[in-house]
């Protein structure tokens, strides 16, 4: 289903809250077909740039899809494009229903199709008729994914889904991200659990102050002592 | 008793129509909007000029009017609200309050402050009931009005739970960032609710107008129980906009019978606070709540 033969190029990516300068001019490379992990600390700018990509902040620089260059393209049009984002801390529709939330999800799409979206996700098919608010924090999760799956994406924008979920969900969540990249979607994953997501991603960028700090693949970025360091909670030598 | 509780019904209902556009308006855009009433006033002046003076058909009167409402509701929100959403709700509240006093002012620079007369869309005896209950009388106006009421409410019932586009609503009213990033054209939501919202001031003006004739203040009061019939149900529903209209109609009727006509705003003003001490929720709104 996804059309996802194209890279997306990021050049020069700068975004302010006011004053307050959240990223300061970074590049990111996103292979088609890969699972990019961004990482960092709180603050660094992780979740600001993939709103950029979604284009639910105002940024300068530009981000183009392939050959063409999507800054003129509001928020909503970006998903009818592929890209989509689930974003920090769920955010569910609460008074919705479970499948009310997942039609709000395939709003842009012309046919509604729950079946292969309640394949990943088989829990949420018990609970369909279910009211989201009373689903448990990793049901939320799984929601909130299904639901961002639910428009066909091409690119899947993920936004710490391991946020505040016990180490046996995380582990099916970083399941369920590698089997969605494997069907052929983009996954740009912005973690800070940074060993789930250096075990799941083909490559990998490190945000400091808005700012990219280091990137590379998993194995190399592994190895560097900053890393193990300041994310892996190594000891400093 | 019997009869005066049918009647508090049927004014319940008109508030229960304000109820709804106002809450529809506020749901989505998370403004109140202190100018419903003349934009109902309004749009009913252009009626009763359309079929009076210009003497086209009052039905078609009445649709173009309702159309013309929807397209005042669209502008507003997006070239008065819109542009200015990013700074606060109080400044979106000010431009509610200024169209409140442009649409006065040109109404009665146009129209003049007369009162005028509308007519009422049906007409004829009443029907008149009998049993071992005693008499009760129902006017054709009143069963306009529940009509209405009824085929709104279903209507509403039907498109925010089964069209994509109620969801849509739905989702905007709740969290917009979110739903923009589901592919919803969140503008295009909050210019539909204050379009039906609109529509809704227009309608309330078509059924009460025969009632108080047409005038600068005439939906003045309505806006009033509206907003208390509004709070009544908590503001967030639509469910409890229609009853809290109907419970709002029946008080201030027997308030008006059995106490004095003279209260009736007042009970209105004391039913907000009691509600809003003992049910911060309104009586029918939902705790939605969810875990983290």
């Amino acid at each position: 289903m996804a059309n996802n033969s194209k890279n997306i190029e990021v050049k020069n990516l700068q975004v302010w809250y006011g004053p307050v300068h959240a990223v300061k001019g970074i590049d990111l490379s996103i292979k088609a077909g890969s699972i990019t992990a961004v990482l960092g600390a709180n603050g660094a700018g992780k979740s600001t740039t993939l709103k950029a990509l979604a284009g639910g902040v105002k940024y300068t620089g530009s981000i183009s899809v392939g050959d063409e260059i999507i800054d003129a393209l509001p928020v909503h049009k970006r998903v009818q494009n592929g890209i989509v984002l689930c974003p920090e801390g769920r955010g569910i529709f609460y008074s919705m229903t479970v499948k009310e939330n997942l039609l709000a999800g395939a709003y842009r799409n012309k046919k509604v199709d729950y079946s292969s979206v309640l394949d990943i996700f088989p829990v949420l098919k018990d609970r369909i008729n279910q009211i989201a608010g009373t689903l448990s924090g990793g049901e939320q999760q799984m929601l909130a994914i299904a639901r961002a799956l639910m428009s066909n994406p091409s690119y899947l924008l993920l936004d710490e889904p391991s946020l505040g979920l016990a180490p046996v969900i995380i582990q099916k969540i970083a399941e369920v991200i590698k089997r969605i990249n494997s069907s052929g979607i983009t996954v740009v994953l912005v973690e800070q659990n940074t060993s789930l997501a250096l075990s799941i991603a083909n490559y990998a960028y490190v945000l400091e102050n808005g700012k990219i700090a280091l990137h590379g693949v998993p194995s190399d970025l592994l190895k560097s002592d900053v890393i193990r360091e300041k994310y892996l909670g190594g000891v400093a030598k | 008793m019997m009869n005066q509780i049918i009647l508090g019904l049927s004014t319940g209902a008109t508030y229960s129509l304000v109820a709804i556009g106002l809450v529809m308006m506020y749901k989505v855009s998370g403004v109140m909007n202190f100018a419903y009433a003349n934009m109902g006033m309004f749009v009913t002046y252009l009626i009763w000029w359309l079929a009076t003076g210009a003497g086209i058909n009052l039905y078609v009167s009445i649709a173009i009017g309702i159309a013309f409402a929807a397209a005042m509701g669209v502008v507003v929100e997006r070239y008065g609200l819109r542009p200015i959403r990013h700074l606060s709700h109080a400044s979106m509240l000010i431009v509610t309050f200024g169209i409140l006093m442009i649409l006065e002012g040109l109404a009665m620079q146009i129209w003049g402050t007369d009162y005028k007369a509308f007519p009422e869309l049906v007409t004829g005896v009443p029907y008149v009931f009998r049993g071992d209950f005693g008499i009760f009388v129902l006017r054709r106006q009143d069963i306009l009005i529940f009509s209405i009421l009824i085929a709104v409410s279903i209507a509403l019932l039907i498109f925010t739970r089964y069209t994509k586009f109620g969801i849509a609503v739905r989702a905007v009213s709740e969290k917009e960032d979110i739903a923009g990033y589901m592919g919803i054209n969140v503008g295009s939501v909050l210019a539909f609710s204050w379009g039906f919202g609109a529509s809704m001031a227009a309608v309330v003006g078509i059924v009460a107008a025969p009632k108080v004739f047409v005038s600068p203040t005439m939906l003045t009061y309505y806006q009033i129980q509206g907003f208390t019939a509004a709070v009544l149900g908590g503001f967030e529903t639509f469910t409890g906009a229609v009853f809290g209209g109907l419970i709002l109609g029946v008080i201030e009727k027997l308030v008006g019978n059995y106490i004095s006509e003279g209260f009736k705003a007042t009970i209105s003003l004391v039913i907000i606070i009691i509600v809003l001490i003992f049910f911060p929720k309104g009586l029918f709104g939902r705790n939605v709540r969810g875990r983290v």
